[in-house]
Order: structure tokens, then C-alpha cells, then sequence
């Protein structure tokens, strides 16, 4: 495929991508296990077998959220020493953009993605029908929560959203340390969150929703309304980094690790949780159509196994996988700082967050 | 006025049917002329149309249909047009909309306007400064640029600090999260686009129009008023008409600086749609049809009141290059309205961005900040991946669509323009559509097109290109349609009677004359280019990073001060590539006349 594209780049001929087309169809048909029959292995040559055929197709397409010059890379120099017959060609794009060139390139049946991986991406095309189950030995690792009962995606990741303070306008003694402490209204109009569906408001109110109930927690959503807390489009990172100006004094619902990095660099700024913290999961899974199966059940498997862990663990993400703590371990539960953790699972965010954010939107703007 | 009988006399055959006698000669050079028209004709309209249409029936059947969950249209519907009727009956969001649009527009425009006419009409030392602020304004990354503005003047910020201590007042004296901090931002994101396009339009003054108005006792503001002014119409007309519906349809600066203080506009909820899942764009397809038949509508005016083009002939036969208005000691006033310009324009964002770039977190200025100086932030974004590629890419994809977008907007102006042909108001209304498609659903129309046509460039960098020369369309148009209206007919008709076919009075006479239109576009279009954010992240493969799509990525890093070193890194080039082109340009233009 990449010689393919090379060539595309300088010549210019109209029958190139026939020809492409024919051949991942001759190369499907040449190939006799379908895409599901070695997702879903389970034999004890497994390995051997996933090797022998990844040997024949060479390289993984990844399509992932995920910061390339934080983790993706070290995961792909890890993997390929691993492998060093496979190479890993990742596209990076957040959820929506990466689901869209899914979704385009399955109408247009251009295959050519083999592991996909996001927050809601993997919810996204996994509901238009266009990814595969899959089997991978580590998944009985992870607890429930961060896999799919379904056996659609695992997990890479986790972030926790917390508060986030600026130390020098927030005192230790007035610091809100529950829910019920953001209506003081020593808080009016000094706070701010994200619109943000994925990591602001809306999942802010599902998970007030999730855990309060519904009737307790619209209640409670009611007198925060009175907090006037100021909206913007900005990313939680943007409105940490205002917090850090001086703008606002606390922000809503911003990642722990970005404030614990920012205050490592010597800000004047630290996190809080507020329990059960809002936790969100970086998901993985196989693309319907791989045209790679083998060589991606090889990358799923190295990325859930502990090794893979490991590089997110030094890349200074916060690893899902039960046994391998975080770098700086209390961004973790159970890490000394917070216990209580809402898992939103992303069929959950997918089905509700409509309504979290039709809720925010006639609730909290004027 | 001797010069106004010339060219009335010389102009009269030309319009009526030639002489009978002449017949025998000018029909041979007409014949050979219309062939040239209509070759011309067809080649950009089928290359417009091409560009354009695609893009354009995605708009409308993302406005009528609703989608499935694998991305096909589902069943056909009006809810979207409904919908946006609702919400257009609720009149804030809808007020605040035109105040924002309205005050964006002429705020811009007489900024702009104001710099354009101090730098290219009078004898105001240090004049350069207004096309260097230009160029360097534009290489600041979006984000930062807008994020630069609301912390210099936040609440926290230093403009606040100072007014509070002046003032003597324990509360922030300014909140710019309003409407007037919209504008504002909106204005100064503007006013360089506005500079470019009137100072391009003031270079190809005739001076012989002012000199009678003066002559005729009028003062300088008078001239200015009646006669200046009244000539640049077009120029005018183009400004206020992109920047109003630019800014009728941004939702990025009403988002960022109006939400928070819950200040809405039309585009608010828009934007919010897109967060339900699946997204879907059917509103933010109604909204641009919408706002289409009211740019139909615009145009169709703008269309009548040009048609009278000679109204607007500036660069005829006689001697046309501007003479200098001497200002006396007012120069020292208007010198210094350049630099209070400048410095805000680019020297208060670009040492924000600086400022930031050399610390490890933002902080507002102070003694304290300066001990935290490092350069680890530069050190990192010239790691960044693939930055090289990336930087060769954003260029190369500049240089491409600047070059394309110019080339075919001049030809499409001149059958505007030149040509009597019926419906080619059409052609204008073409070129301008793009201007109203939503980035996102572009992108996407893009994106599945060349998925589906057996033509190769998905995944490399032509597909970027395609995007961006059908994106830059309007800016191109709107810069070469009121360049070209300056021209006298009667300079190509002279190329013509002399013998020249119309490829050569095209290359030789036409094209030379609005070198400072072509130049002010190419370089406009070229550092917007270098911008583009909505397509580029979602038609970029791994093998064609661009520089956009790495600054947005270190945008969600989360790291601010390598952000701001490459957004530093960024400028500087662009700048050094924008200045280079023009100084070349510029000694070629001179040549030529």
C-alpha cells in the first residue's frame, strides 16, 4: 500500500486505484481464514499461527487519538522490535475525525485500517457495523469496566477528570473537596468547564446523573446552575492553562495528570478530586475488514499485554491495566488521593450523552 | 478634465459597433478574440464547477437528509431548515449575530483601510511597517492568537492590572468576554486582509482624478470622500462582504471569547450540534444555504452596481502611477498611528507568543517569570516529528494554491469584467460558494469524493491542494474582481489594435497591470493556506503531515510553550517566505511598467 501511494504521489493514472482495489480483493480471496476466524482464536498455536501469517502482510494500520510524540511512538518502536518484520502506519486524528475517515472509507470500500483506537471512536464505528470481536489472551487481566462485555474494544488508557485550582487564589482551607462543596457561594462565577461532550460539562452531568440518580442529581445540577459557572469551547487543557493565568480560580472537570504536569514544570496550580471521579477510557479495537487480521491481533495483543502497559506507564500515561500503576501513582485510584472512580463506558457515553448534553445546553446556557 | 474628454472620445467607438470601414480589420481581431473569450470561458468555468459543484451538492444534501449511522443519507427532511427557523426567531442569538458580523466588518475595514491609505498614498516615513505587520500577523496560529488576546486582556491580565491601578479600582475595569471583545478580536484577526485588498486598490489610483478635485478647491478629506473613496467601491464592497460573512458563520472567536460570558450568537448552537453523537451537519447545512441565497442576493447587487465598470476605471492610458499626498508635519501623526498599529497588530501577539514560548507554563508577565526562562520548549518543537516534512509540505501547499487560486480568479475576473455574456454573474456567484461551506463538511465532501472517483490523490498531497485552491476561490476572486474593474478597457483595446492577439495583451498589458491586486491575493491566500486547519485534519495521511495539523496536535499535547516555540519557528518562515516573494515580485512589477 505504501509503494501504492508513493507511486500515486508522482504518476497520475486513473486506473491506479482499480488496480488497488483488485488486489486487496485478489489478497482477501488468496487468504483463507476470514478477518473473524483469527480475531476470534483461540487455539493453542494461536501465536504461532498469528506470527506465520503476519510475516505474509507486514504492517498494521492504526488509527488512534492518541498523542503520537507521547505514546504512539514509543508503542511502535516497541512493537516493532517485537515484530521486526511488521511495521506500525498510524493515522492520528481525535474520535469524530477518526470515525469520519472510517466511516468514509468503509462506504467507499476502501479498507485499509486495521486497529482503531479512541474514546468514543471505537463506539462510533462499532455502531455503524464496522468493527470485528476479537480475542486476546490479556483481556482476563483487566477488570470489567475496561472491557467490553461484548468483546468489541479493551483498553489502553484511563484519564481522571478532577478539579483544578490556581494555589494562589484558592486557600487549602476553602478548597471544595465534595460535590456538595461547589455550591458555596463563595464559588459564584469563579469557576469554569468545557463544553466539551468527551471531557466537560455534559459528562460532568451524566455522571452527577449516574451516581446521584436522576432525581437527586437534577436537584443538585439545579443549584449549581445558580454558580454561574463560565462555559467555553476551549479544550480542559485551554482552561487549566487560563486557571494558571489567573482568569478563573477553579476549573471543572479538567484531566489530573495535565495539572500535575503543569505543576511539576513549577505552576502554580493543583488538582482535586471530587468523588466518585469521573474516569474516561481510551479504548481499542479491530477494524470489521482488516486486511492485516494477523499482524493486528499481534499489535492488540502487545498493547494490552504488561509490556505494552509499560511503555504507557513510562510515557507518563496513565495505564489501565490493573497491576501496572501510573508514574506518579496518586493520579491512579487507590493511589493514596481518590478511591471512589465512575467508569463511563463509552456505549454508555454514546447512548446518554445526548441527553447530558441536550441537558446542559437548556439548563446551563442563557 | 482634458483627460476625462480623451477618454470619452476614444471610448465611444468601442462601445457602439465598430465603424463599417474598419470592419474588415476589426472583425478578423474580434473573431480571434471571441475564441480566446470563449476557450477562456470554458476552461475556467469547468475547472470551477469541478471544484466547486461537488463540494456544493454535499452541502445541500447534508441540509436535506438525515444520515445513518454508517455515514449514508437516510430519509429526506425539512428539520433542519425548521430548526435554524426556530432558533432565528429567538432574537438575541440573532441580534448579537448581526451586531458581531456588522461591527466586525467596519471596524476592520476603517483600520485596514485607514493603514492602506497612510502606507500606500502618502509620504508617511517607516511606510513598509504596514506590509511587514500584514505578513507577520497572519503566521501566529489561530489558537494561540485568539487565547494571546484574552489573556492580555482577561481579568488577570496586564491591560486590567494597569487600568485597576490607574483607575484606582478594586474590580477588572474591562471584561472582554463580551461583545465588544468579540468585535475586537474579530477586527484585528480581519484588518490585514483588509490592508492587503484597499492597499492594492490604492496603488492603481489615478492621481489625475484627485489632482482636479484638488485643483477644483477641494480640501484632502473631500477628495478623499468624494472621489478616492467612490472609486474604490469594489474594494470596499469585497472587504465588508467576506468579512461580514466570515464572521456571520465563525463560531471559533464567539465561542472562546463570548460563551464564557454567555454571550450567544446563531453559530453557538451550531457548534454544540456537532457534539451530539452521531454528529450529524444538518444544520450547520442549512445555516450556509441560508446564508447562500443571501450572498446570491449581495452579489446580485454588487453585480448591478459594477456593471457600469467604467465608473470605476482608475488605470487608463495617460500616466496613472500615484503620486504621493505630502503631509507636511502631519506625517509625524500618521507615522505614529502605524506604529500603534503595528505594535498591536504584531508586536503585542508575537511577544505574547514569545513570551510563552520561552516558559515552562504561562504566566502572566512579571520579574518572577523572567527567572523561569528556558529553551527547552524550542528545543522540543524542533524534535517534533517530522517537522521538516511538515514544514516542506505547508509551504509547498501554499506555494501551489496561492499560485492556482490567483491564476484562475484572474481569468474568471477578466470574463467578469471584460465580457458581455449573459448569466456570468453566475460564475461569480460560483466562485464565492466555497466561502460559505462549513470546513468540516467540505473536508468531508472532499474526502468522499475522491474516495469513490477513480482519480488517485486520496491520502497524498494533492487532495490537500484540491481543497485548499477550492477553499481560497473567493479570496482570489474578490481580489482580482475589484483589481481588474480599475482597469481601462482602453489599454487592452490599444494591445489589440496594435496587432496583438489576446494571449499577448493578456500576458504583456493586463497581467502586469494588476500586479498588485495578484500580488496581494497570492500572498493572502498563501498565508491562510498555511492555516488551515478544518480539511487539513481529515484529508492528511501520515506520509503528508502539514504544519496546521502538528501546531493543533501540540495544541492537545497540552503544551502551551511548545506550542508557542513552534508557533514562533512558524512565523518566522512564513514571514521570511512572504517578504522574499514580495520583494522579488515587487522589482519584477516595476520592471514591467
Amino acid at each position: 500500500m505504501t509503494t501504492f501511494r508513493r507511486g500515486a504521489f508522482t504518476r497520475c493514472g486513473c486506473l491506479l486505484l482499480a488496480a488497488t482495489l483488485g488486489v486487496a480483493l485478489l489478497t482477501r480471496l488468496s487468504r483463507g481464514a476470514t478477518v473473524e476466524d483469527v480475531a476470534l482464536m483461540k487455539s493453542a498455536e494461536r501465536q504461532k499461527i498469528l506470527v506465520e501469517g503476519a510475516k505474509k502482510e507486514g504492517k498494521v494500520s492504526f488509527y488512534t487519538g492518541l498523542i503520537v510524540d507521547q505514546v504512539v511512538r514509543p508503542l511502535k518502536e516497541g512493537f516493532e522490535k517485537e515484530y521486526p518484520f511488521l511495521q506500525v502506519d498510524f493515522f492520528r486524528g481525535n474520535s469524530e475525525n477518526i470515525a469520519r475517515r472510517v466511516l468514509a472509507e468503509y462506504q467507499a470500500k476502501r479498507y485499509d485500517v486495521d486497529v482503531v483506537s479512541g474514546s468514543a471512536a471505537t463506539s462510533m464505528v462499532q455502531r455503524a457495523g464496522f468493527m470485528q470481536r476479537f480475542y486476546s489472551p490479556h483481556l482476563a487481566e483487566y477488570p470489567a469496566e475496561l472491557k467490553d462485555s461484548k468483546g468489541f474494544w479493551g483498553s489502553t488508557n484511563v484519564y481522571f477528570m478532577t478539579l483544578g485550582y490556581n494555589t494562589r487564589n484558592v486557600k487549602a482551607n476553602e478548597l471544595p473537596k465534595s460535590y456538595e462543596d461547589l455550591l458555596n457561594p463563595r464559588w459564584k462565577g469563579q469557576m469554569m468547564w468545557s463544553t466539551s461532550r468527551g471531557s466537560g460539562a455534559p459528562q460532568f452531568i451524566g455522571n452527577i446523573l449516574l451516581t446521584m440518580g436522576q432525581e437527586a442529581g437534577k436537584a443538585y445540577l439545579q443549584k449549581l446552575k445558580g454558580q454561574n459557572i463560565a462555559k467555553s469551547t476551549a479544550s480542559a487543557r485551554q482552561i487549566l492553562d487560563l486557571v494558571i493565568a489567573g482568569e478563573y480560580p477553579l476549573a471543572v472537570q479538567i484531566f489530573n495528570h495535565h495539572a500535575y504536569i503543569s505543576k511539576a514544570a513549577g505552576a502554580p496550580v493543583e488538582w482535586q478530586p471530587l468523588e466518585p471521579v469521573t474516569a474516561t477510557i481510551n479504548t481499542i479495537g479491530l477494524a470489521k475488514n482488516s486486511p492485516r487480521p494477523h499482524a493486528a491481533m499481534l499489535f492488540l495483543d502487545f498493547v494490552l499485554s504488561k509490556k505494552g502497559q509499560k511503555i504507557v506507564q513510562t510515557s507518563n500515561y496513565l495505564p489501565s491495566h490493573p497491576e501496572i500503576p501510573a508514574l506518579q501513582a496518586d493520579l491512579k485510584p487507590g493511589g493514596g488521593r481518590f478511591k471512589k472512580v465512575n467508569y463511563i463506558n463509552p456505549d454508555v457515553l454514546y447512548d446518554q450523552g445526548n441527553e447530558w448534553v441536550d441537558y446542559f445546553q437548556s439548563q446551563f446556557l442563557k | 478634465m482634458a483627460k476625462q474628454q480623451s477618454s470619452e472620445t476614444y471610448n465611444f467607438p468601442l462601445k457602439s459597433q465598430p465603424a463599417p470601414q474598419a470592419r474588415g480589420i476589426f472583425s478578423l481581431s474580434m473573431a480571434t478574440r471571441f475564441d480566446a473569450q470563449t476557450c477562456v470561458l470554458l476552461i475556467v468555468s469547468v475547472i470551477t464547477a469541478y471544484l466547486v459543484l461537488p463540494p456544493l451538492y454535499s452541502v445541500l444534501q447534508t441540509s436535506l437528509f438525515t444520515t445513518k449511522l454508517t455515514g449514508e443519507l437516510d430519509e429526506f427532511t425539512f428539520r433542519y431548515y425548521q430548526e435554524l427557523f426556530r432558533e432565528l426567531q429567538v432574537l438575541g442569538p440573532f441580534l448579537n449575530t448581526v451586531y458581531f458580523s456588522i461591527g466586525s466588518a467596519l471596524f476592520a475595514t476603517i483600520i485596514g483601510a485607514v493603514v492602506a491609505w497612510i502606507v500606500t498614498r502618502t509620504d508617511t516615513p517607516l511606510r513598509g511597517l504596514g506590509y511587514f505587520t500584514a505578513f507577520a500577523s497572519f503566521g501566529t496560529p489561530f489558537i494561540l492568537y485568539t487565547i494571546g488576546w484574552l489573556l492580555l486582556l482577561g481579568k488577570a491580565g496586564p491591560v486590567n492590572y494597569w487600568l485597576r491601578t490607574f483607575l484606582n479600582q478594586s474590580e477588572p475595569v474591562l471584561n472582554v468576554y463580551s461583545l465588544w471583545g468579540m468585535v475586537l478580536i474579530e477586527s484585528f484577526l480581519w484588518s490585514p486582509f483588509v490592508f492587503l485588498m484597499i492597499a492594492a486598490s490604492f496603488r492603481s489610483m489615478d492621481p489625475s482624478l484627485e489632482e482636479a478635485s484638488a485643483a477644483c478647491g477641494a480640501r484632502l478629506w473631500q477628495t478623499l470622500q468624494r472621489v478616492s473613496l467612490r472609486l474604490m467601491l469594489p474594494a470596499f464592497f469585497s472587504v465588508v462582504l467576506l468579512i461580514f460573512i466570515r464572521s456571520f458563520e465563525s463560531f471559533e472567536i464567539p465561542a472562546l471569547v463570548g460563551l464564557p460570558g454567555d454571550i450567544r450568537v446563531l453559530t453557538t448552537s451550531i457548534y454544540l450540534d456537532s457534539q451530539r453523537m452521531p454528529p450529524t451537519y444538518g444544520r450547520a447545512g442549512a445555516f450556509s444555504v441560508l446564508l447562500m441565497l443571501v450572498v446570491a442576493g449581495a452579489l446580485y447587487l454588487y453585480f448591478h452596481v459594477t456593471r457600469e465598470g467604467e465608473r470605476f476605471h482608475t488605470v487608463t492610458g495617460k500616466g496613472y502611477r500615484p503620486t504621493l499626498i505630502q503631509l507636511g508635519s502631519w506625517r509625524y501623526v500618521t507615522a505614529a498611528l502605524l506604529l500603534v498599529y503595528s505594535f498591536v497588530l504584531l508586536v503585542l501577539p508575537f511577544l505574547i507568543v514569545l513570551w510563552a514560548s520561552l516558559l515552562p507554563f504561562y504566566m502572566q508577565p512579571s520579574f518572577e517569570a523572567f527567572s523561569l526562562f528556558t529553551l527547552k520548549n524550542f528545543v522540543t518543537a524542533i524534535h517534533f516529528p517530522k517537522i521538516t516534512d511538515s514544514i516542506k509540505n505547508s509551504v509547498l501547499l501554499g506555494l501551489g494554491s496561492a499560485s492556482v487560486v490567483m491564476l484562475l480568479t484572474t481569468f474568471a475576473s477578466w470574463i467578469l469584467v471584460r465580457t458581455k455574456l449573459r448569466g456570468r454573474w453566475l460564475l461569480d456567484l460560483l466562485t464565492t460558494l466555497p466561502l460559505l461551506f462549513p470546513g468540516i463538511v467540505m473536508g468531508l465532501a472532499i474526502m468522499r469524493f475522491y474516495l469513490i472517483v477513480p482519480i488517485p490523490i486520496y491520502g497524498t498531497l494533492w487532495i490537500l491542494l484540491v481543497a485548499f485552491i477550492t477553499r481560497y476561490i473567493p479570496y482570489g476572486i474578490r481580489y482580482t474582481h475589484a483589481g481588474l474593474l480599475q482597469l481601462h478597457r482602453e489599454l487592452e483595446e490599444a494591445a489589440y489594435t496594435s496587432g496583438a492577439s489576446w494571449s499577448n495583451a493578456m500576458r504583456r498589458v493586463t497581467l502586469p497591470l494588476l500586479t498588485p491586486s495578484f500580488l496581494g491575493g497570492w500572498v493572502f491566500v498563501f498565508l491562510l493556506s498555511a492555516k488551515e486547519l478544518s480539511m487539513s485534519i481529515l484529508l492528511v495521511s501520515p506520509q503528508t503531515p502539514v504544519v496546521s495539523v502538528a501546531i493543533f496536535e501540540l495544541w492537545e499535547n497540552g503544551q502551551v510553550g511548545e506550542l508557542a516555540a513552534f508557533g514562533v519557528i512558524w512565523t518566522l518562515i512564513l514571514v521570511s517566505v512572504a517578504i522574499i516573494y514580495y520583494l522579488i515580485a515587487r522589482r519584477y512589477g516595476v520592471q514591467q511598467h
